[in-house]
């Protein structure tokens, strides 16, 4: 916020001349008293759209922010502090911090949050790892490069409904199921992917992995090709390996990236909801029989929307908000720390 | 700006045969299960609880599309989806770009406020607001109308922010400057130079944008739930359900709720592909 | 750097026209929309004089559309023209419908109510609902006493009135009882377990022994715990309105016996309503289902030719009653009267006798079941069975349960968290149980 002397009246002295044109016009002596009048108009006119017209740019993002944005985010709070139930919302009833402090002895919302945990582990951390060893791959020099970025991001198209439809069917329970016929092919039993504890789990990640690994895999890409070549040529002439390389050159530099993936990924995984509902046989919001895999998404929408509970759902929000601040505040101080260190 | 350096994609290294081979078993991984969702709508319910699963086209595609298109309502969902994400796009395209120009390169009080608060929310889950939107929707008797999905998506933080990073480097100050010299109006600024400097940005925006307003899920399903007017995730979760206990007509499902977005990949692979790697380094 | 101009240029007229194609859509999208009234009211749409479009919200099959029934309404009515939008599960409409009473908006002119809800709505909604027991031409003495009363408020408003019950008999396939050794003959099939559920239990045992590779007694232990549930004296409720489902007999009583079911390996461990449950039905790999009169077109449609005189259908262990809806019309609609109206005709003993030939809702008006529609009803998919008469006399033993108004959310989770586990997952009863009355408890606490 420190790069923009953009203001015409603060930037003319540095543009000089230019910026001190008009008024020199103004107060050339051949104007006749219209012209005057009309130039003067003009000039009120400019300096009203000068100062307004910032205003009514962001007015539209503003207004549409303040009524759906951060209206219904304090709101949450409020409603947070209340029971209200679905079916009577105007039906509000005090209770102050009741609904975040029966949290604490909710052996459903911990579950919840410990599998978001495992699951958000699961899934964030093979993605990265494989996306950048992808990205790698794709910055050599290759025949059909194009085709390759192009395939593992179509993923990246399909919606999380699409996608968890068709791995439930992949991930079927009886030998029928693709995974579990492949398994049979080297040996393995077929497994009961959704009534495992880790198995589900493993399963719901599994997709949040088929749909993000390409993503990264290109936002890594180019982050690879803005890293300046000579630092590899030096680094080459140092007698540095490919691998070598990969490791002293290519990781630092991505370092910001891949802060900034995790970040998102994070945000992302804290947020599970579509895949782990549609995981379950009939879509059901307990994330199956034993909530092996409801997340605290899935857990919020079950309070809300099935026992109709909107005053403990708003909590579970503003304990999920609490959760990805806590997130942010570890990520800037990784970022600071890592800035320090190199 | 990153892009104008030499790029480090004159590294001469050529890929060996070992990363060829990684590659391709990723293009397989990624594409599979696609390509099997065709397989599996081009058969019925039966045979999908045969082993071993099918591997080829059986004949049913039609069949189990066309009881998709109408049972499951996915051609009024694709339609819905379609007007949804549409306006979705240009709105936040459109007031992202203005938001983004002003914080980038215009003067006014609490600026930079305005500005922490823009980035600030950026961070907020949708969750987050979900149970206040869906009491107001239902106030204001929007239920399963499709403005109760579009106008809390219209605008975007990310976008704006998105747009002003951008905008900052890509619109040099001396240009705005040399507009208003000619007396040039705010409007006819935004006209002529503003749209014109930001209309990369404004493309990969728009299209991230549409990808992500049509696979929108969380929302959707709550404020839609009667079902009269579906987006197509809304009609898939539909099916996710139970709504139609045949496998080979959901996977059809699933593949007409996707398909306009990968023909969009088969055409524009190239520009998607390079928007989102522009918008990686912008961001 | 040609490049990424290029890039850039093909994208904004892409995202160009896609913006203009989609803009384009809205314009008609909203146009068209404004004539239906979706929003429910519906007012005289379509421009003619006085013509009014009623609208009807329904969950799942309903088949009032399907039995032709609103075409037959519209023809005697030539003003009125009938619409309906329907949603799936009703675990998705029922909260819907509870916002859209709430705020009074988003309401189709007449609303359909499962049983597990309908003591919500007499509970605390009745004073968004007509009062339909004085409309026109309903006539209390034509329906089951216990149906009415399920409509009808503690001060006496009726403001639902019953379309369909469910009184359950038992489907068998006489292909793998034959090859099990059990009689196939509908009278000697319902001997086999006439009068107590143990004894269905024990032809299970029975039928395991000799069993077909490949085959189950039953679908899955839900579906019998929700059968037996049906046929106790009470359920979740006392006839004081008290939550008793932690102590009922007969909650324990569907509890224990599913789960013997489940631990016996009687199940194919099938959910019911699922993709898989459809493939066993066509697959032959279980021998009985609980059913209700509803089920028997879902197994035609499902077990298809290959099922063909398989299946028959013999009378439960105890009447039983699974499922069953009711019609209201709320207070906001702007056609009530209209509304009430069809109502009134569609819950006629008539019309519903009607729906029982075209689409097997069984009627819960008991008028209708001496009309031929229901007493000569045979059907030659199940082997030319008298369903009518089966149906009918389960229906007059079904026992009248005090219902409540979580008796829907209750029922819903001791299945999906309780009883699904230890069928599929082999998790021991007693922690099933337990962990199914946690998240009933924990659901229940405001």
């Amino acid at each position: 916020m420190t790069d923009i002397p953009s203001d015409t009246r603060t930037a003319a002295p540095s543009t000089g001349e230019e910026g001190a044109a008009p008024r020199a016009r103004a107060g050339a002596p051949l104007a006749d008293p219209a012209a005057e009048r009309r130039r003067a108009r003009r000039s009120r006119r400019y300096r009203w759209d000068m100062k307004w017209s910032p205003y009514a740019l962001i007015a539209p993002f503003f207004l549409f922010f303040i009524a759906f944005g951060l209206f219904p985010l304090l709101y949450t709070g409020w409603a947070s502090l209340h029971r209200v139930e679905l079916g009577t919302p105007t039906d509000m009833e005090w209770v102050g911090l009741r609904n975040f402090s029966r949290l604490l002895e909710d052996e459903f919302f911990w579950n919840a949050l410990r599998n978001t945990f495992t699951i958000g582990l699961i899934s964030t951390v093979p993605q990265l790892l494989m996306a950048l060893g992808l990205a790698h791959l794709l910055h050599y020099r290759l025949r059909g490069s194009m085709f390759f970025r192009v395939a593992i991001l179509t993923p990246y198209a399909t919606s999380v409904a699409a996608a968890t439809l068709v791995f439930v069917l992949m991930f079927s329970r009886t030998d029928h199921g693709m995974i579990n016929w492949a398994l049979g092919l080297v040996g393995v039993d077929a497994v009961d992917w959704q009534n495992g504890d880790w198995t589900a789990q493993i399963a719901v990640s599994s997709i949040v992995i088929w749909r993000w690994t390409g993503y990264n895999a290109l936002i890594y890409l180019a982050a690879m090709q803005a890293i300046p070549n000579d630092l590899y040529e030096s680094a080459a002439l140092d007698g540095a390996s490919r691998w070598q390389q990969f490791r002293h050159v290519t990781i630092p530099s991505l370092r910001p990236t891949i802060l900034f993936t995790c970040v998102v990924s994070t945000i992302g995984a804290t947020q599970l909801f579509g895949e782990p509902l549609l995981f379950s046989q009939g879509a059901s919001p307990t994330g199956g029989s034993d909530h092996q895999f409801q997340t605290l998404g899935l857990y919020l929408y079950e309070q809300g929307w099935f026992n109709q509970h909107l005053g403990r759902s708003s909590a579970i929000a503003w304990t999920m908000f609490l959760i990805l601040v806590l997130i942010g505040l570890l990520n800037w101080a990784i970022s600071r720390w890592i800035r320090r260190s190199a | 700006m990153a892009s104008l350096k030499k790029r480090g994609a004159g590294r001469q290294l050529h890929g060996g045969k070992l990363a060829y081979a990684v590659l391709i078993l990723f293009t397989i991984g990624s594409l599979f299960p696609l390509v099997w969702t065709a397989i599996a709508a081009s058969r019925n319910n039966t045979r999908l609880a045969e082993t071993p699963p099918p591997f080829w086209f059986g004949g049913n595609l039609f069949k189990n599309l066309e009881i998709a298109w109408t049972d499951a309502n996915m051609g009024t969902a694709l339609l819905n989806t379609l007007v949804v994400a549409g306006t979705i796009t240009v709105g936040t395209v459109l007031f992202s770009t203005l938001a983004g120009f002003a914080f980038a390169k215009l003067r006014f009080r609490f600026r930079g406020l305005l500005l922490l608060l823009v980035v600030g929310t950026m961070m907020v889950p949708p969750q987050l607001s979900v149970v206040p939107l869906f009491m107001m929707v239902a106030e204001f008797g929007w239920t399963d109308q499709l403005q109760s999905v579009i106008l809390p998506t219209l605008v975007s933080a990310f976008g704006v922010f998105f747009m002003r990073q951008y905008l900052i480097e890509a619109l040099p100050t001396e240009v705005i400057e040399a507009a208003r010299v000619d007396g040039a109006s705010s409007l006819r600024l935004i006209w002529h130079v503003v749209f014109p400097a930001a209309r990369p940005a404004m493309a990969v925006l728009g299209m991230l944008t549409f990808v992500m307003a049509w696979n929108d899920f969380f929302w959707p399903i709550i404020a839609l739930t009667q079902g009269g007017e579906p987006t197509v995730q809304v009609a898939l979760a539909g099916l996710g359900r139970g709504q139609i206990p045949d496998q080979s007509v959901i996977m059809a499902g699933a593949l007409l709720g996707t398909l306009p977005l990968l023909i969009a990949f088969v055409l524009f692979g190239k520009q998607i592909v390079g928007g989102i790697m522009q918008g990686a380094v912008k961001g | 750097m040609r490049y990424r101009t290029r890039t850039s240029r093909t994208a904004v007229v892409l995202a160009a026209a896609t913006a203009l194609a989609a803009g384009l859509l809205a314009g008609c999208a909203e146009d068209s929309d404004e004539p239906g009234g979706s929003s429910g009211g519906g007012g005289d749409g379509g421009g003619g004089k006085g013509r009014t479009t009623l609208t009807v919200g329904v969950f799942g099959a309903f088949g009032l559309q399907e039995a032709g029934l609103y075409e037959e309404y519209e023809k005697l009515n030539p003003d009125i023209d009938i619409k309906q939008n329907s949603v799936q599960r009703n675990e998705n409409y029922w909260p819907a419908l509870l916002t859209h009473l709430s705020s009074g908006s988003g309401l189709s002119d007449i609303q359909a109510v499962e049983v597990g809800n309908i003591a919500e709505l007499t509970g605390t909604h009745s004073g968004k609902l007509m009062d339909l027991g004085k409309t026109q031409g309903v006539d209390k003495g034509a329906y089951l006493d216990w149906k009415w009363q399920q409509g009808t408020t503690d001060d006496g408003k009726t403001i639902a009135l019953g379309t369909d019950i469910g009184p359950t008999g038992i489907c068998y396939r006489k292909d793998l009882f034959k090859k099990a050794g059990l009689p196939t003959d509908r009278e000697a099939v319902g001997k086999l377990w006439a009068g107590d559920w143990n004894k269905y239990l024990e032809a299970g045992k029975r039928f395991k022994e000799k069993a077909p590779e490949g085959t189950a007694f039953v679908d899955g232990a839900t579906g019998v715990m929700a059968a037996v549930h049906g046929s106790g004296k009470e359920k979740f409720y006392d006839a004081e309105g008290e939550l008793i489902y932690k102590d009922s007999a007969g909650v324990k009583a569907g509890w224990d016996l599913a789960a013997e079911f489940a631990e016996s390996g009687l199940t194919a461990k099938l959910q019911q309503f699922q993709p898989s449950w459809d493939q066993a039905f066509s697959n032959a790999s279980f021998a009985t289902v609980t059913c209700p009169p509803w089920m028997l077109g879902y197994i035609k449609d499902k077990a298809g030719d290959k099922g063909e005189d398989q299946w028959d259908v013999a009378a439960a262990p105890k009447p039983s009653n699974w499922g069953g809806s009711f019609l209201t019309v709320p207070e906001a609609g702007k056609n009530k009267e209209e509304a009430a109206k069809l109502v009134a005709w569609l819950t006629a003993p008539k019309q519903q006798a009607k729906l029982f030939d075209k689409r097997a809702s069984f009627p819960s008006a008991e008028a209708a079941y001496d009309l031929p529609e229901v007493k000569d009803a045979k059907n030659p998919y199940f082997g030319d069975a008298p369903v009518g008469q089966i149906f009918a006399k389960a229906a007059e033993g079904v026992p009248v349960q005090p219902i409540g108004p979580k008796d829907g959310i209750i029922s819903q989770y001791l299945a999906d968290t309780g009883m699904l586990g230890v069928d599929q997952k082999g998790t021991s009863p007693d922690k099933a149980w337990d962990k199914a009355m946690k998240t009933i408890d924990n659901a229940l606490d405001q």
